[in-house]
């Protein structure tokens, strides 16, 4: 699927970036409650895609961006090297954007 | 222009921005040919102290199409690596520039070439050359006082008898960009402009073009490949009427999908790579495509471009010069008006299918029914000893739009074109119009001027195009 430049910038979504910063990186929850720490905190655990990305934890040696393309379907582009991986987890969408509020 | 700035996004983007496609059967090299992909438009040689370069988070590629599928078979990709040797200074040099390992050259940049094959599910890769030298950019007679000699050097052999260069080049380009986005003012019949209405304009009284390309500078990537490394059969193309001898070319460039500017100034990528620009024949993005549809062109890969049959079929820029010039196009008016509708089967042929064997004695560039904007070259047709800058419409079928030499003048082949000047060859009760053959810029003494009336320093040999302006002698506009 081609998404522009445009339209992956627009409005509707929501985008998290953790640039290298972080060392290490046990799993996606934690990356979110790292990044939510001068935010609201994050509760409970995702019940699939994040879940399965708990159980994978490794380094982060690389960028790794979230999109969040549509609440409704929680359909959320994870972006890291030169990979685009899709989740689909509502409930990951729906903390994802509590967490820039 | 040709490409230089022709779609919205890439305007903002110069580094991942295609200027100008090139491929030709080398004149000096008969048995190879060349192909110049250009980017970073509009160079002001004195544009220091960060000196233009080709983007090292943007991935380059010239790709071929060999056998009338639309799709590659061969890729060759660039990656660029910048080298700073010391950071703690202004400069873009701290000394004279003597060599391409000069210390005194702060800032150089390097590049790789990687050669993709694509063969069915099993696509094979090889890199042909790494930590390559591109020279640095032209900056005076200080800094880079033996310039042509820093170009050469930069010359780089590669396997398989394989040459390439990297680096800025002279603006070969000449377009009378002033004029033609001046509301299409055609210098030729400038007189005869509708001018809206408006009084006083001045026009009829301009006597030359005005090449607004002049003594600006581009980056080149220019490859020279033995041709039989080119074709799907591995052989020598010989044979004029041969689909095996035509091949398609376009450039493109890809960014990764994500950019994320960070608290120290730097910015990271993340994500695939997806295409942010593309070329294929002169013009096409500028003034087939409509506004609305330019950043998305840019996306698509050629092998799609039926969906933009409609505006090559019927191009608004042809519906436009009879009513800019009313009576001038008597003919053209009088197909547009139709009945039927416009159906120009002729810029369908000569911009996404290639011209097929039996319209033009000797010539054709047919690569089948798939509808995709690709650079047509029939290897097998040999280079011309008196070239014309007007092309196939001069009768040299060397020239565009059988591939692309630095000197065609296609701006005014493909405005001839437009006007219908060859519509008469697929639509025989079609008569060109006399004006659609008097279009020229303005910008030769005539159809063998091949410098741009000695505007335009192009070489004898390889990379063709000419050393790059000094910024000491050509200060930015």
């Amino acid at each position: 699927m081609t998404v522009s430049r445009r339209t992956f910038l627009g409005r509707g979504s929501v985008t998290v970036a953790a640039a290298g910063l972080l060392s290490s990186i046990p799993g996606l929850s934690s990356l979110l409650g790292t990044a939510g720490a001068d935010g609201p905190a994050l509760d409970g655990a995702a019940a699939d895609g994040a879940a399965a990305a708990d159980a994978s934890a490794g380094s982060l040696t690389e960028p790794l961006v979230a999109h969040v393309r549509d609440m409704s379907s929680g359909e959320i582009s994870l972006f890291t090297g030169t990979r685009e991986v899709l989740i689909r987890d509502p409930q990951l969408a729906n903390r994802l954007l509590r967490a820039t509020r | 222009m040709s490409s230089h700035r022709e779609a919205p996004e890439i305007s903002k983007d110069p580094v991942a921005d295609s200027t100008d496609l090139y491929a030709f059967v080398s004149p000096d090299e008969p048995d190879t040919v060349t192909l110049i992909a250009n980017y970073v438009p509009l160079e002001g040689p004195a544009g220091g102290p960060n000196f233009y370069e080709f983007g090292d988070d943007v991935l380059y590629e010239i790709s071929i199409d060999n056998d009338a599928d639309g799709l590659a078979e061969i890729v060759y990709q660039f990656r660029f690596e910048n080298h700073v040797t010391n950071p703690g200074t202004f400069l873009y040099n701290t000394g004279p520039i003597g060599s391409l390992t000069d210390p005194n050259w702060n800032r150089r940049q390097t590049f790789s070439v990687t050669r993709v094959d694509n063969n069915g599910n099993d696509p094979k890769t090889t890199v042909l050359g790494t930590e390559l030298a591109c020279p640095p950019c032209n900056i005076g007679p200080l800094s880079t006082p033996n310039y042509a000699e820093l170009a050469t050097d930069a010359i780089h052999n590669l396997p398989g008898d394989v040459r390439v260069f990297a680096g800025q080049r002279a603006e070969g380009f000449y377009v009378d960009l002033g004029s033609i986005f001046d509301l299409a003012i055609l210098r030729p019949f400038e007189q005869a402009h509708a001018t809206f209405g408006l009084q006083n304009t001045g026009l009829g009284m301009m006597a030359a073009g005005v090449n607004a390309t002049k003594a600006l500078n581009v980056h080149s990537i220019a490859i020279q490949i033995p041709k039989n490394q080119l074709t799907a059969n591995g052989r020598d193309p010989e044979e004029v009427e041969s689909p095996r001898s035509v091949i398609g070319v376009w450039t493109s460039a890809y960014r990764q999908k994500v950019r994320v500017h960070d608290d120290s100034g730097q910015a990271v990528w993340a994500g695939p790579y997806v295409q942010v620009s593309r070329l294929g024949n002169p013009l096409i993005n500028e003034v087939v495509i409509p506004m609305g549809k330019k950043d998305f062109w840019n996306s698509q890969a050629p092998v799609a471009d039926s969906q933009f049959a409609p505006f090559y079929v019927n191009p608004q820029l042809a519906q436009l010069l009879p009513v800019l010039y009313p009576g001038v196009f008597p003919h053209l008016a009088s197909y547009n008006a139709g009945p039927p509708a416009p159906n120009r089967a002729d810029l369908v042929a000569i911009l996404l299918t290639g011209i097929p064997p039996g319209l033009v004695t000797g010539f054709q560039t047919f690569t089948g029914a798939t509808q995709a904007d690709l650079l047509r070259l029939n290897m097998a047709i040999k280079p011309a000893t008196s070239p014309k800058n007007t092309g196939l419409l001069g009768a040299d079928v060397a020239g565009f739009p059988n591939g692309r030499r630095v000197f065609d003048d296609v701006v005014t082949i493909e405005l001839r074109c437009v006007a219908g000047a060859v519509l008469g060859l697929v639509n025989p009760s079609f008569t060109a119009d006399t004006a659609a053959g008097a279009i020229h810029q303005g910008l030769t003494s005539g159809d063998t001027d091949v410098s741009a009336l000695g505007t335009e320093n192009y070489l004898t040999s390889f990379p063709y195009l000419g050393l790059p302006y000094s910024g000491f002698k050509v200060p930015a506009a």
